[in-house]
């Protein structure tokens, strides 16, 4: 009986089973990490897509305030202030105006130019080096 | 045991062909029908998500803005998601500026796109999908749109244009190029999930939108506000019909400046009548009057039939030719050609004009550009009118000599005179100096030369003598710089044939500093209603000229010439003098 019983006995064969259990939770943690990346990968889509639509909105903004400042600086903006008396303009007398710099013929280098724009009369990091003898 | 065996080689059976019969059915899915279900998935899940361009900015030649764009919202509904209007709409209708009922009604749709709203602000917008999200509601989206602004309302309108509903141009620089400033839409396939937001982990094909180019204009909005100033001053104090005023570089053609009235608000356009819509500088023409006599002055000198010192007898006044007689202003004897334009006299021109062949006077005509387009990128240019010599009468040439029986645009005039200005080479008007970034502003060519720079210099210092007071403009003067110029004062012709009595076109162009110009300047003032006593190109165009030179030349730095240095030291009139 006792030798029936230990024929119909299978032995178990622990390196081979070791291998499977190894090998299914090998693929078990695979599948699990796939699936965990693929959600990192729809987590990290929606976070772009609302920095996108954060961007936009901010670009949104900014494009608006630069047009509402572009239409508050305009000149007829600036005409109607002075015309309501919001602001006002004093006139400047030829004999008080100190000139900096000789006016720059336009021929010079082909430009015209306004005052406020001759690069030797700008104040600034932009500025021409000057040299001041005393 | 047979029996046992047999059952379940039945079910086995049974399985495999259940098995089968999936396997089947799934290969008949996945692979044979696999195109027509990623469509139908397609279909339901991806769409073209539209990316628009942004339309280019138009900048003045300093880089101010003169159109620019405010970004905007366009609302919509997808009926299909909608499940309960009315509360949608409660939450919503304050942020479209809509009523609730009124919104509630618009949401009452199973259609999968309707437009609620455009042009909400970015604000409202934003607002409005955050209390949404707040509710737990869904069903209205939003698209990009973007209005188009012209922050400096109706000043230079009629070179700026406007643009429809659409975003296309209609009129002006934003109709010329609208190509360049509209730029290239782009897109984006996408899919969405249930709640309609994207996937962006199966983002398909994208094409980034091309942008719109910015464009740089060749106006200075320093001059061009000067220009303004004056012409609406002018406008609102003599009444006339219209008024047009141009100040151009006369060495590179560059327009600096125009204004025309009636004029209009573009952010208004729908506001304003067709007559304060044309951009009279050109799409009207005119008879010139005495400015055209220029053309004759330069071309007789130009082919030798006269010089400096010719002098040409001017019938004291009263010219009988071809069955008319012809009078000047005032009665003259023999005047050379320089006084002949100084003076303005029609009998001198008129025969400086005889003794030149038809075809060569006609030619020089042509070569001024008068009677063909300029070519200035701006919508409906006309190109004026001027007969070839076989459909003349008699009085044909002695009439274009002094600006009759021609018409012109303000804009050829400019251009004319300019080529007197600049030793006598024609220029193409230039108003757009780059489209774009890295775009390179073009060489400046001259289309020919009309006439010998000797001849267009002796011109040039004839005109100074026209802005003296000797001369038809005195008014004209700048303080500190030398002025040359021509009056014209010229009937307006009658719709039924000949001349409307007591009504002018007046006109005056110039240019400053006489002898290196750096500024020309045309001033036409349409109809004024003023009496035939006053209405003269030198007493009403030429003062507009003067206060408009003026103060362009402060702006643009112009140093004033020696001559006027010793005037304010107390030799004003020798310094005067000397000038001329």
């Amino acid at each position: 009986m006792n030798k029936n019983r230990r024929r119909t006995t299978n032995s178990l064969e622990v390196n081979v089973l070791a291998r499977v259990i190894i090998g299914a939770f090998l693929v078990g943690m695979a599948a699990l990490f796939f699936v965990y990346l693929k959600n990192q990968q729809h987590a990290v889509g929606n976070q772009a897509r609302l920095t996108e639509a954060a961007l936009r909105e901010a670009q949104a903004k900014n494009e608006g305030l630069k047009a509402r400042i572009t239409a508050m600086t305009s000149r007829g903006a600036l005409q109607r202030r002075l015309d309501e008396g919001y602001i006002k303009l004093d006139a400047i007398r030829d004999t008080a105006i100190a000139r900096v710099t000789p006016a720059v013929a336009a021929e010079e280098d082909g430009v015209l130019r306004t005052a406020s724009r001759d690069p030797a009369s700008r104040f600034g990091p932009g500025a021409p080096q000057r040299t001041i003898n005393r | 045991m047979k029996g046992t065996g047999g059952r379940i080689g039945l079910v086995c059976a049974l399985m495999v062909l259940i098995f089968t019969g999936f396997a089947w059915r799934l290969i008949n899915l996945q692979v044979l029908q696999h195109d027509y279900f990623s469509l139908k998935a397609a279909e339901k899940h991806s769409i073209r998500l539209a990316i628009p361009a942004r339309r280019g900015r138009i900048l003045d030649r300093n880089g101010e803005e003169l159109a620019v764009n405010i970004p905007v919202r366009t609302v919509t509904a997808d009926g299909t998601h909608i499940h309960d209007a009315a509360a949608l709409a409660a939450v919503a209708a304050s942020f479209l500026e809509m009523t609730v009922p009124e919104l509630t009604q618009k949401l009452s749709t199973k259609r999968p796109y309707v437009v609620i709203r455009k042009t909400v602000s970015e604000e409202n917008a934003q607002g409005m999908i955050r209390a949404m999200e707040k509710a737990g509601l869904r069903g209205l989206y939003l698209e990009e749109d973007a209005v188009r602004s012209y922050p400096n309302g109706e000043m230079l309108c009629h070179v700026l244009g406007f643009i429809d509903h659409t975003g296309h141009g209609i009129d002006g620089i934003e109709k010329m190029l609208d190509g360049e400033l509209a730029g290239q839409e782009g897109f984006r396939m996408i899919e969405h999930d249930r709640k309609g937001r994207e996937i962006v982990v199966y983002r398909g094909q994208e094409q980034l939108p091309e942008q719109g180019a910015d464009i740089r204009l060749s106006i200075d909005m320093g001059l061009q506000a000067i220009v303004e100033k004056e012409v609406d001053a002018t406008y609102k104090e003599l009444h006339p019909a219209g008024a047009t005023a141009i100040l151009a570089d006369p060495n590179t053609g560059e327009i600096l400046a125009m204004a025309c009235r009636p004029n209009y608000d573009p952010n208004h356009f729908n506001e304003a009548k067709p007559e304060q819509l044309r951009n009279r500088a050109i799409t009207d023409m005119y008879e010139p009057g005495s400015t055209f006599k220029i053309v004759v002055a330069t071309a007789a000198l130009n082919e030798g039939i006269v010089d400096e010192k010719s002098r040409i007898y001017c019938e004291n006044g009263a010219f009988s030719y071809g069955g008319k007689i012809l009078k000047d202003h005032h009665g003259n004897g023999d005047l050379s050609v320089s006084e002949i334009l100084m003076k303005s006299s029609n009998i001198g021109s008129a025969k400086m004009a005889l003794r030149m062949k038809d075809n060569s006077y006609y030619d020089y005509v042509r070569r001024y550009g008068f009677g063909e387009k300029t070519g200035i990128p701006l919508h409906g240019e006309i190109s004026g009118l001027v007969n070839p010599p076989h459909r003349w009468d008699m009085l044909t040439k002695t009439r274009m000599a002094m600006g009759q029986s021609v018409a012109v645009t303000p804009i050829q005039m400019v251009m004319a005179m300019s080529s007197v200005a600049n030793g006598g080479k024609l220029m193409k008007p230039r108003l757009v100096l780059s489209k774009g970034e890295g775009s390179g502003t073009q060489e400046v060519t001259p289309v020919r030369e009309v006439v010998s720079a000797k001849t267009a210099g002796f011109v040039a210092a004839a005109l100074q003598r026209v802005v003296s007071d000797q001369g038809t403009a005195p008014l004209a003067r700048v303080e500190g710089y030398t002025v040359a110029g021509k009056t014209g004062t010229a009937q307006k012709i009658s719709p039924r044939g000949g001349y409307l009595d007591g009504r002018y076109i007046v006109s005056f162009a110039g240019f400053l500093p006489a002898d290196k110009p750096k500024l020309m300047g045309l001033v036409i003032v349409d109809d004024a209603p003023i009496g035939s006593s006053a209405n003269y190109g030198g007493l009403v165009a030429a003062p507009v000229f003067s206060k408009i030179a003026s103060r362009a030349v402060r702006y643009l730095d112009l140093p004033p010439e020696s001559a006027v240095v010793m005037a304010q030291s107390g030799n004003a009139s020798t310094a005067r003098a000397g000038t001329h």
